[in-house]
């Protein structure tokens, strides 16, 4: 079980990241969430920090599947896994761009 | 002993009971997958026929051929029937067929299961069918979008049918998926490792663990729907704090996913035909199994792009334009792995190649239109048009019907065991291929022209009558081609001549048996060293039939095959399967009258139906236990292994756990309803809210966690063959005492009727409910073995299963609670 955890891992985090940022996007808009921090939105500063940290988390999960320590004893099992931990990182990246680049309630 | 003897001793242990009554008694995969096959083809050939009525309603302007009413009727039989009991089941039936075969074991790991599914897949199909000859059938499209499917607009039984009868079929695809991972993951040849697997196990894996995240959304949303229309609970009624939106992200959750998990088994066949073919070995092997990895999740978090016309935020729309841009990337790995693999052999083009070529020209053409309607000023634009129908038609056939019509051609002689005579294959490709084509070709055109979907009828002036018409006279020609498939595939089955083993010199061991194949598949189980091991051992098949593999001498009337260890193959235990029954037909039909008493709304058959499953499931695994041990058993090679029911991992508990999964899903897709309807719904929070009590909550909390507890302590009480009873007593008192909790939760909370937040309650409530009863029957179940005898050190595995659903029950039993008490709070 433990190999099949490593290949599905960081595409698992990845879904559940996209849900909660899009989870949070909806409460933004639904509760109608205004106010500043440091002169910014504080709807975009939500929003960019858990952008941020969904990628940081899938980051430190690519890197944990380089390291020995987590490594399987299979070849194949570390290769679809940092596959798949690749996908985790470039999925993270493209699919909440918006949070970045878009209007959020508009 | 003999080949000859060693045959004749396995089959007579493992064979169906001869003639039509071993219908009904199998519990052979063999057997349950060409059942599945053949039943699921005869839908095909219903929803085909309904395609030709809409064709021939559409061929010219102001059309009398079918009624508004009619036509409803017909678009949505159609579509529901290709979805649900075509494509699906095929699916199923193709895993359950080829699954032991293609991994070298003897059967799937829950043989009754198999059959159970099987014959809740005909009932539930029935119950559609009969509506359709009634002429009462679901008539408010495949997605049954609310308000048009809730009780003031769609009044009559219609849209019941398909709520019910979709449900009943979709257990039958959870069984399914839970069989095919735990098989594919614990059944398999000793010595396949993951690395070692044949790849369409990888695909039906991904595929399976897919049914069990994207099914339940949809059982979800059926049972709420139906809630609503037969008690008057509001989840989708905006005036009483629903919203109609909820559906379609249910359905959406599901309906996405579905079309991977239709996709992806088909890329299978293909994965597994095309190096075949090619006389080659498939390039990429490690990049196809992370891109269907990647694929299964993103195709996850596409939802939202059916929904692009109802007036979501920008960033919302961006989010899943994004992700829906992205899933083409691991598709297009298989492709290019596909291209290459071709470059690399020497591809023959034979029948089964001939459909592949098909699949790549109409997929890729789905594909690239895929990515058109991913953009949101495209979607916008062709959004409920015929551009959409055509869209899909091409993803759809094109990704699943030729890649299944060259797995067809591919192991027919392996069904058969005999060679093609007549040549009908090659002309009734063609007549497909270009029928195909014309009719959806048109269709895109159409719709950019601005025809919508499912209306039933145009006028001259529209400018569509010509385009039409081509596309219904296309649609004509494709029929006839599948007309000449059935045709060829019936002349082969009667008159063909009989083959040598492995006609098409493959190297995976479904080819590594007698063709048809016998009830036992494999006289004794292979030890796999490679990818391909009937390519890299030729002479695989007769040493394993002279049984110098494992389990190679039958032994009283087992039936016996390995368990292994999920990631290495090293054998881990000794399986017995239980042998023919007709329990499952029976446990089917029981659980029928639980859905025809819903959908009749004779309310009195229900908990009839209910008592009813719960009876048989007991009895269904009372029939499993053992008065004795066992003991370690040789099972060849040197290899001494213990009873599966003398580990705690054994294959209920795996299977346990895959359910589990699914059960989560559902119980997470109702926590987001909750929240979606909180946050998103007009109406809320609600002026009546449930009263909270921390008493309640408390001891409910540490009852559900009491249970779990108390379930340990006994798994680990009969593992040291100490006393277990007060345990298990523990542990049923602490279910009743949680159960309590939950229904004291139902008798406080509001009126389910007045607001979407009491109905939701309610059915949290119900949830929390059913599983403090499911654990008080599975405890009351152990506490009848141990007072039986049936229990030991070695013979414990049921402990660890209820302790498996005891830990489950804890965690969702706590999260129902909370939820319930601390919805009441007024911050």
């Amino acid at each position: 079980m433990k190999d099949l955890v490593r290949i599905l891992i960081a595409p698992l985090v990845w879904l559940a990241a996209f849900s909660a940022v899009y989870g949070l996007h909806g409460v933004i808009c639904g509760f109608a969430v205004d106010g500043t921090v440091f002169g910014l939105s504080l709807a975009r500063v939500l929003l960019v920090t858990a952008y941020v940290l969904a990628i940081l988390v899938q980051v430190v999960l690519l890197w944990a599947l380089y390291q020995d320590r987590f490594s399987s004893a299979s070849v194949f099992v570390n290769f679809v896994g940092r596959a798949s931990g690749w996908v985790g990182v470039i999925a993270a990246v493209w699919t909440m761009l918006p949070a970045v680049l878009t209007t959020y309630c508009g | 002993m003999n080949v000859v003897t060693r045959h004749r001793r396995l089959d007579a242990i493992w064979a169906s009971e001869r003639g039509f009554r071993g219908w009904f008694s199998t519990v052979n995969h063999t057997d349950l997958g060409r059942m599945f096959l053949v039943t699921s083809f005869f839908f095909f050939i219903i929803g085909g026929i309904l395609a030709m009525l809409i064709r021939a309603q559409l061929a010219t302007p102001d059309s009398a051929f079918a009624g508004p009413d009619i036509y409803n009727q017909i678009f949505t039989m159609h579509g529901t029937i290709m979805m649900f009991l075509f494509a699906i089941p095929a699916f199923e039936g193709l895993a359950i067929y080829l699954l032991p075969k293609i991994l070298g074991t003897r059967d799937l790991a829950f043989p009754r299961l198999t059959a159970y599914g099987y014959w809740c897949y005909v009932f539930g199909g029935s119950m559609l069918l009969v509506a359709m000859l009634l002429g009462i059938a679901p008539d408010s499209g495949w997605f049954m979008y609310t308000p048009l499917s809730n009780a003031i607009y769609s009044p009559g039984i219609n849209t019941d049918f398909w709520l019910i009868g979709i449900t009943f079929v979709e257990i039958s695809a959870i069984a399914a998926a839970a069989e095919i991972c735990v098989s594919i993951l614990k059944f398999r040849a000793p010595g396949m490792t993951l690395a070692k697997m044949p790849i369409f196990a990888w695909y039906a894996l991904v595929t399976a663990l897919m049914i069990l995240t994207g099914f339940p959304p949809l059982i979800l949303g059926s049972i709420l729907l139906e809630v609503e229309r037969a008690f008057g609970f509001p989840f989708f009624q905006v005036e009483l704090g629903g919203d109609s939106l909820l559906w379609q992200h249910l359905f959406w959750l599901f309906g996405h996913p579905e079309v991977y998990i239709i996709f992806l088994p088909a890329a299978g066949i293909v994965s597994t035909v095309l190096p075949v073919m090619c006389r080659t070995t498939l390039i990429g092997y490690g990049w196809i199994v992370a891109a269907i990895v990647a694929l299964a999740f993103l195709s996850f978090g596409l939802w939202v792009h059916h929904m692009f016309t109802t007036g979501i935020p920008h960033m919302g729309l961006a989010f899943f334009s994004a992700a829906s841009t992205l899933v083409a990337v691991p598709t297009a790995v298989q492709l290019f792995a596909w291209i290459g693999t071709m470059w690399k052999g020497r591809p023959e083009l034979h029948l089964p190649m001939l459909h592949i070529m098909g699949f790549f020209a109409t997929f890729v053409i789905g594909g690239l239109t895929g990515v058109m309607v991913a953009m949101v000023p495209f979607n916008w634009q062709v959004h409920d048009t015929a551009f959409i129908t055509a869209h899909l038609h091409y993803v759809l056939f094109g990704g699943f019907v030729f890649p299944v019509f060259a797995g067809i051609y591919y192991w027919l002689p392996h069904v058969s065991g005999r060679k093609r005579f007549f040549r009908l294959g090659e002309f009734a490709f063609w007549l497909i291929f270009v029928g195909f084509h014309v009719t959806f070709f048109a269709m895109h055109w159409v719709g950019l022209l601005g025809q919508r979907r499912r209306i039933d009828t145009y006028t001259p002036e529209d400018g569509w009558t010509l385009i039409n018409l081509i596309s219904s006279v296309g649609s004509f020609v494709l029929s006839i081609g599948i007309a000449m498939v059935l045709l060829d595939v019936i002349l082969h089955v009667l008159s063909s001549r009989k083959i040598r083993r492995n006609p098409w010199q493959a190297g995976t061991l479904d080819w590594a048996m007698m063709t048809p194949p016998p009830s036992y598949n494999f006289a004794s189980l292979p030890h796999v060293d490679s990818r391909h091991p009937l390519a890299d051992n030729p002479a695989l098949p007769v040493r394993l039939a002279q049984g110098h593999g494992y389990l190679g001498t039958p032994r009283a009337d087992w039936r016996e095959t390995l368990m292994v260890d999920a990631a290495t193959g090293r054998p881990e235990a000794h399986v017995i399967y239980p042998a023919n029954t007709r329990l499952p037909i029976l446990m089917s039909a029981v659980t029928g009258i639980f859905f025809l008493g819903l959908l009749l709304k004779t309310y009195w058959m229900v908990p009839i139906g209910m008592v009813g499953v719960a009876g048989l499931a007991l009895r269904w695994v009372w029939m499993l236990g053992r008065r004795d041990d066992l003991g370690a058993q040789h099972v060849g090679q040197g290899v001494i292994l213990p009873h599966a029911s003398a580990t705690d991992r054994s294959p209920g508990w795996w299977g346990s756990l895959f359910l589990m999964f699914a059960n989560a899903t559902l119980f997470g897709c109702l926590l987001f309803g909750f929240a979606f309807l909180w946050t998103v719904a007009p109406g809320w929070p609600p002026l009546v809210r449930f009263e909270p009590s921390f008493i309640e909550l408390g001891v409910g909390v540490a009852a559900a966690l009491g249970t779990a507890l108390a379930l340990r302590v006994a798994m680990a009480a009969v593992r040291n063959a100490r006393a277990t009873l007060p345990a298990l007593g523990i542990a049923l008192t602490g279910a009743v005492v949680f159960g309590a909790c939950c229904a004291v939760m139902l008798w406080r909370a509001p009126p389910p009727v007045d607001h979407a937040y009491a109905a939701t309650l309610f059915v949290l409530g119900s949830y929390g409910l059913f599983h403090a009863v499911l654990i008080v029957l599975m405890t009351g179940h152990l506490i009848a073995r141990v007072w039986q005898g049936y229990t030991s050190p070695a013979r414990r595995s049921e402990f660890a299963v209820v302790s498996l659903w005891g830990d489950y029950v804890a965690v969702i039993g706590s999260l129902v609670l909370l939820v319930g008490h601390l919805s009441g709070l007024s911050l």
